[in-house]
Formats: structure tokens, C-alpha cells, sequence
């Protein structure tokens, strides 16, 4: 995976420039009004915590998504012939256990991890983020706070745009931020006060995606179209596993998990979310897409008890 | 582009029509009528403040067309311009009428776009909001001498006075772009590549900017100090998927000059489902 600082922060690939801020987006950083996404609940908790906001930060990445191109190495990991996805990633081998030899008979099948995916979605997701802490360091922020990131196609141009926003803030008498660089989190209001309070500050937002490629063997096709008896090691009529999909689904989380991992160098995932996509390429062709985000904290201090919660019935 | 929020015609003054003078002079006599829920109601009490009536404004305007260059990522400055001035005719009458019920601000305002088939190229904007006054007599007027307008539910409201701010006025800033085509040298020169599309990023990076930009100009005519729930819009309206306009609206405010303590939170449970 790319887009790492050692520190384990997401950052933009050495190829981008530092200080690449559009003309626009310096202008408005130097009018002197704040702007914040916060909601107003999140913005007096934001308060009473003793942040300072300071501007509304955004950073942007347009990529293109290359999923079938000659550089993607799809060919080479689909090979029968050759094991293994030939970038060093997760792959499962899937043989035919009837001994038929037809064109329409799958006699294989895979499941292969597409690290060229990841690895472009971690250069948006990078370049996009350190794009946003350039803006937050500019105005002289200590943190991003209430982070949200949008992943989506622009327009109808098969791109896909990478989107941060955030509200940068100052600590009422705090510190620089270690290394220069603003701390991050996804959490804002309640939230945040709450993982304060519990004794964790933020250090930075973390995510990463892991992308697996299904293309179904003759037994796995057979159970997605809800065929009986062709099972490899079918015993009876009941419900059956579909061995190769579970398996690439288990391995889509675990890969976003492991991804994340290496993000976080011995600090812990907080308010972490998992969204799994799956999209039918052709038939048995299919791509299942997990992205896990959550907050990478450190803690500052022993737990303090909270006071008892007060017991409340809304009137609404 | 010149910014087109410093260059708004505004509607002719004292331009509402009949019917809604006539609305308002019944309100004028106490009954009031306003949009909030009840638990927003309780809370704008709370604050201080008096629900004088429901008030809205309402521009139906002709959107002209504009040619773009199929390969190049550009503002649409009529575009841009006809969408700030109808939404600003829409907010401009419906201050009008606020100011008509002698109010200090509306609350809980917010701006739609309507397309009628009887009308291409039209759009009717409208802003509707409830007019409040302020019971301690105190005026709560915003820089330019006019009701405060701000898009915060009532539990906004009273949670943003109790931070010790009070808002000035609902800002806005947009900027309709139109998002270049690929040419088919352009797509064949990074095919089966994963990379940055820089031209794209810078255009889009652009357009938003403008938009906030514009929406920080409106909060510093206001002397405001800050802009609180900040929103960005992206829409096509009927454009087609090329074209979109890049909407920033936020509540700028100020911190007020007196003193304030902000309650400690306390943690809950709710019994609720």
C-alpha cells in the first residue's frame, strides 16, 4: 500500500507537490471570517472543549480508475496457469471437482486481491487528505475536526473524485502539533467530548480499501444460480455454503483490517465503520470493494469515571 | 468573474404582493403562525424570542443559456449569476415581509428550487422561514440594519445563543461550472492507469473554492466572526451531468460582548425506543 507516512498518516504520493493549492482556496483561507461544517450542537461542544474553530478545510484528488488495463496485472492473476495474483496479495485457486470438459463448464475459478486497486484508492484517499492538512496547517490549525470524505464518479466521466471537508481548530493555549502536522478525527460534538473524556486524543483519520476479485468456479456458479447437486461435497437438500464467495467476503474485511493496522503503529481504532460494496462485472465476474475508516487515537490519560448517566424521556 | 453578489440588482422596494400585505397586517394583530414543531417552539422561547409569523419570498426566474467548450473545464458566469440573484430576490422579499412584522430575525429558513413544466428554463427559488422578535426589547438587528436570517432549527438557535453567539444572516456563494470532457487523446494517453486526472482535480478544487469564497464575502459585509453548519451542494438541475452548481450556504454569526459559561455536558440515557 502506498500513501503512508512512516508515522502510519495517510499522505500524498512524494510525486505530488507540497504547497499545490489552488489560487482560490488561499484567497479564501486569507479572508478573515472562520467557516465550519460543525453543526451547532457540534460546534458549543467544540466550544466547551476548548476548541478554537478556524476554517473550513477541504482537499480534493480526481483519479482515474483503471480496473481492467494492461497495467493492472488482471490478466496475469487470472491465469489459470499461473497461482498466485502476482503482486503478493491474497489468492485462492478453485478447481472442478466433475472432470467435465466443455466451453460453458468453469473448470476454475479464483479469488484474487487487486493491490493496483488499493493501492490507487489509497493514492487518492492520500493525496486528497494531505491536500486538506495543507490547508488546516495554513491557517496555523492544532487538528481537523467533524472529517468527512466523499468518494464519488464525477460526472459521467468514469473518474472518481476523492472529497475531504473538515472544520481545522486551534487549542485554546495548546501546543504545535507534534511534527507541524495537524492531528485529525472524524468525530466532532458529543463524540469527540465523549473519547476525550475517556482519556484518548485524536491522531489522525485512517481507512483503506481492499478489493477482491470472485470469478466463480463451476460448483460456485451452480449454488449462486440455486442449483442443487452439482455441490462440491453436497451431502443433502438443505441450504448450502457458498464457499468461494464467503471466502472472498472474509478476506475483503480481514485485508481492510490488516490495512488499517499497519496505519495505526501501536495506537488504537476508534468509532471504526465498514462498508462493503459488490459489483457484478459479467456473470460469476464479480468485485467485492470493503472500506473500513475509523479514528486512530492515543491515550493521554488514565480513564476518569464519568458522572452517572441521567436516565431522560424525550417529549418529541 | 466580478463578484456577482456585490452586483445584485435587488428587487424593486416594497414590491410583495397584495395578498401578502394583507396576510401580514392580520398578523400584525397578534395571531402569529410560524412552521416550527412544538419542541422548537418551547426553545425559541427559551432563547428570548417571539414567533411573530410565517414569511416567505419567492422569485420565478428565466435561466439563460450560456455556450462551453466541450473539452474545457470552466465557470458559467451568467449561470452563476442568475442563480445567486433569484435565490437573493427570494431571501430579499422575504426579509421584506419580516421587516413588515417589525421582526429582528428569521429562523429556520430555507431556500428551494422548483422546475413547472409550464415555464423552460424557469425555476421558481423560494425562501420560507418563521419571523421572531426578541421579548427583552433588546434589537437583534444584523450590521446592515435588517432582520437576521439564519437556516438553525429552533434547537440551534437556542443552543448557538446559549455559545454566546448571535446570528447575523443566512450566506451563500455559488458558482455553476461546467466539467470538461475527456477528449479521446487525453483518455487513450492514460489508459489502464491508475493516476490523478490534475486538470479535473484543479477544476473541481476551483469551483467549490469560489463558491466558499463568495459565501465568506457575504458573512464579512456582515461583520461576522464565523459560519457556523456550512453546507455544500452539488446539483445539475437540468443541465445534464456536465454542468453543476456548486452551492455553500451557511449561518454567519458574532460572539456577543458579554461574558458566558458554557454548560458543562452531561451524560444521558435515553428510555426512549
Amino acid at each position: 500500500m502506498t500513501g503512508l507516512s512512516d508515522s502510519g498518516n495517510p499522505v500524498a504520493p512524494p510525486d505530488i507537490p507540497a504547497g499545490d493549492l489552488p489560487e482560490a482556496a488561499v484567497r479564501r483561507l486569507q479572508s478573515g471570517a472562520y467557516s465550519s461544517g460543525l453543526s451547532v450542537p457540534d460546534f458549543a461542544a467544540c466550544l466547551e472543549l476548548g476548541l478554537e474553530p478556524v476554517a473550513l478545510v477541504q482537499g480534493f484528488c480526481v483519479m482515474q480508475w483503471a480496473w481492467y488495463g494492461s497495467g493492472s496485472g488482471y490478466m496475469r492473476g487470472m491465469s489459470p496457469y499461473t497461482f498466485g495474483s502476482g503482486g503478493g496479495g491474497y489468492s485462492e485457486t478453485y478447481r472442478c471437482p466433475h472432470g467435465f470438459v466443455s466451453a460453458e463448464h468453469r473448470t476454475w475459478g479464483q479469488n484474487l486481491e487487486q493491490p493496483w486497486v488499493e493501492e490507487a484508492w489509497a493514492r487518492g484517499y492520500g493525496t486528497a487528505y494531505t491536500r486538506m492538512i495543507e490547508e488546516a496547517t495554513a491557517q496555523g490549525a492544532h487538528g481537523v475536526i467533524g472529517v468527512v470524505d466523499r468518494i464519488g464518479t464525477v460526472a459521467d466521466t468514469g473518474t472518481t473524485e476523492f472529497h475531504f471537508l473538515g472544520t481545522a481548530v486551534t487549542v485554546d493555549g495548546g501546543r504545535p502539533p507534534a511534527g507541524g502536522v495537524p492531528w485529525s478525527t472524524y468525530l466532532a460534538g458529543q463524540r469527540l467530548t465523549k473519547s476525550i473524556e475517556a482519556g484518548f486524543m485524536p491522531v489522525a483519520v485512517v481507512a483503506s480499501l481492499a478489493s477482491v476479485r470472485v470469478w466463480a468456479f463451476c460448483v460456485t456458479e451452480y449454488l449462486m444460480e440455486g442449483q442443487v447437486g452439482m455441490g462440491w461435497g453436497y451431502t443433502g437438500g438443505g441450504p448450502q455454503l457458498v464457499e468461494q464467495v464467503s471466502k472472498a467476503h472474509m478476506a475483503a474485511r480481514q485485508l481492510a483490517r490488516k490495512h488499517v493496522r499497519r496505519q495505526l503503529v501501536g495506537d488504537e481504532l476508534h468509532g471504526a465503520t465498514i462498508d462493503v460494496a459488490t459489483r457484478e462485472l459479467a456473470q460469476g465476474d464479480e468485485v467485492i470493494d470493503c472500506t473500513l475508516r475509523g479514528n486512530r487515537v492515543r491515550r493521554f490519560k488514565d480513564f476518569d469515571p464519568i458522572a452517572p448517566p441521567r436516565p431522560t424521556v424525550r417529549l418529541g | 468573474m466580478t463578484d456577482p453578489s456585490a452586483r445584485v440588482p435587488g428587487p424593486e422596494a416594497h414590491d410583495l404582493p397584495k395578498d401578502a400585505a394583507h396576510r401580514l397586517e392580520e398578523l400584525e394583530h397578534g395571531l402569529f403562525t410560524s412552521d416550527l414543531s412544538v419542541n422548537e417552539f418551547l426553545l425559541v422561547k427559551e432563547a428570548g424570542f417571539h414567533p411573530l409569523g410565517f414569511v416567505m419570498g419567492s422569485s420565478i426566474y428565466h435561466i439563460g443559456i450560456q455556450t462551453r467548450k466541450w473539452g474545457e473545464s470552466q465557470e458559467l458566469t451568467k449561470l452563476t449569476e442568475a442563480m445567486y440573484t433569484a435565490r437573493e430576490l427570494a431571501m430579499t422579499r422575504m426579509e421584506e415581509e419580516a421587516e413588515e412584522l417589525g421582526a429582528d430575525g428569521v429562523v429556520g429558513v430555507r431556500l428551494d428550487v422548483n422546475y413547472y413544466e409550464w415555464g423552460n428554463d424557469s425555476a421558481e427559488f423560494i425562501a420560507f422561514g418563521t419571523a421572531v422578535k426578541a421579548e427583552d426589547g433588546n434589537s437583534y438587528r444584523n450590521a446592515l440594519g435588517k432582520p437576521f436570517t439564519s437556516d438553525l432549527s429552533g434547537q440551534d438557535f437556542w443552543t448557538l445563543m446559549q455559545t454566546g453567539h448571535v446570528p447575523q444572516g443566512l450566506v451563500m456563494g455559488t458558482c455553476v461550472f461546467h466539467i470538461a470532457h475527456r477528449k479521446l487523446t487525453q483518455a487513450l494517453g492514460s489508459m489502464g492507469q491508475n493516476v490523478e486526472l490534475p486538470n479535473f482535480t484543479q477544476a473541481l478544487y476551483e469551483a467549490r473554492e469560489l463558491a466558499m469564497t463568495r459565501m465568506q464575502d457575504e458573512a464579512g459585509r456582515l461583520n461576522a466572526s464565523g459560519i457556523v453548519g456550512v453546507r455544500l451542494e452539488e446539483k445539475s438541475h437540468q443541465w445534464g451531468s456536465h454542468t453543476i452548481e456548486f452551492l455553500a450556504l451557511g449561518t454567519a454569526v458574532t460572539r456577543g460582548t458579554g461574558e458566558v459559561t458554557l454548560p458543562k455536558p452531561t451524560t444521558i440515557i435515553s428510555l426512549d425506543n
